[in-house]
């Protein structure tokens, strides 16, 4: 059985530097370009027989935002982490992501090494 | 950021400082002027959205490229910001098209300035490349100022060299400023909260 990390983002460029970053740790990972998109990966993969260990989500992307995500998401998923990863930093959109069920907010630029720590705290 | 609703072109002005960034459904003009910092219009064309950001990569990006590279993310959030803001208007990175300004060198060519001019290219030009956006025009490097008109509904620029600096003394002053707080700041990473 995989185990498996989502990261959710429309820009390639953050997709790709988040996997760079956390590519070593041990899971497979899958990218998605908006919260349609990764609701019908986390599907699939899950159809298969694998597991999603965590997502990293951005906030702000067409199609279905971050939040949205989070909330169909925790319909049938209570308790995989959820880590926003996001140029969004007013209280009150925090407060959202926080109530919607996300796990983590960090906003943007992020550390690669600090992105690891954060994730390893919520693989344990 | 500053507006003014009587501009010469008939159209509410959105003036742009050094750093800002702003985007419009509107039928609007949003302006600024740029020395050694890259200037970018971005515009839905679909859906007559568009938007301006005002920034630079604080430094030499490494020769692994910019997927990796520690400055080359604040260049990448910088643009981030200008994106949420078209995407929260409606807007959809896939039909975007970018026009690219600036990064020029300014003080006699020295060899310091024109490397920042270079790495600011690069990135520019890598990023694009990562994020498929075509980008229609670009107006790079050079000794010179540039003064940027965007108009947010078509796209169409219009774009003045600057010779004299008694022109933008102002935004000399400014841009110095947010390029000295950038350097300061180039490793800066964002707050991390945990709710659990």
């Amino acid at each position: 059985m995989g185990k498996y990390i989502m990261i959710i983002d429309d820009s390639p460029t953050i997709r790709i530097s988040v996997e760079f970053a956390i590519k070593n740790m041990g899971y497979d990972i899958q990218q998605a370009e908006n919260g349609v998109d990764a609701l019908e990966k986390i599907k699939t993969i899950i159809s298969k027989g694998n597991e999603i260990s965590l997502c990293i989500s951005d906030i702000n992307m067409p199609q279905m935002d971050g939040i949205t995500f989070i909330k169909e998401f925790r319909k049938t998923d209570k308790f995989t982490p959820v880590i926003i990863l996001t140029t969004e930093s007013e209280d009150n959109k925090i407060n959202q992501g926080k109530e919607a069920g996300a796990s983590g907010w960090i906003i943007k630029p992020f550390q690669p090494a600090e992105l690891v720590n954060v994730v390893k705290k919520f693989l344990k | 950021m500053i507006k003014s609703e009587s501009s010469k072109f008939g159209k509410p002005l959105y003036i742009l400082y050094p750093g800002d960034y702003f985007a419009s459904k509107d039928d609007c003009i949003i302006g600024t002027i740029t020395g050694t910092c890259i200037v970018i219009c971005l515009y839905d064309p679909q859906r007559g959205i568009g938007g301006m950001g005002h920034f630079i990569v604080p430094g030499s990006i490494g020769t692994s490229g910019i997927i990796s590279d520690e400055i080359a993310s604040s260049g990448v959030t910088s643009i981030e910001y200008l994106l949420g803001e078209i995407v929260k208007l409606g807007g959809d990175r896939r039909f975007l098209r970018a026009k690219v300004f600036g990064a020029g060198y300014l003080n006699s060519g020295k060899a310091e300035e024109i490397k920042l001019s270079d790495s600011n290219i690069r990135f520019i030009n890598e990023y694009f490349l990562i994020e498929n956006i075509s980008v229609e025009r670009s107006d790079l490097g050079g000794d010179f100022r540039r003064r940027i008109y965007f108009s947010v509904k078509d796209g169409v620029i219009y774009r003045q060299i600057l010779q004299n600096n008694e022109e933008s003394s102002e935004f000399i002053k400014l841009e110095q400023e947010y390029v000295d707080i950038q350097f300061r700041n180039k490793k800066k990473s964002g707050r991390i909260i945990l709710f659990e």
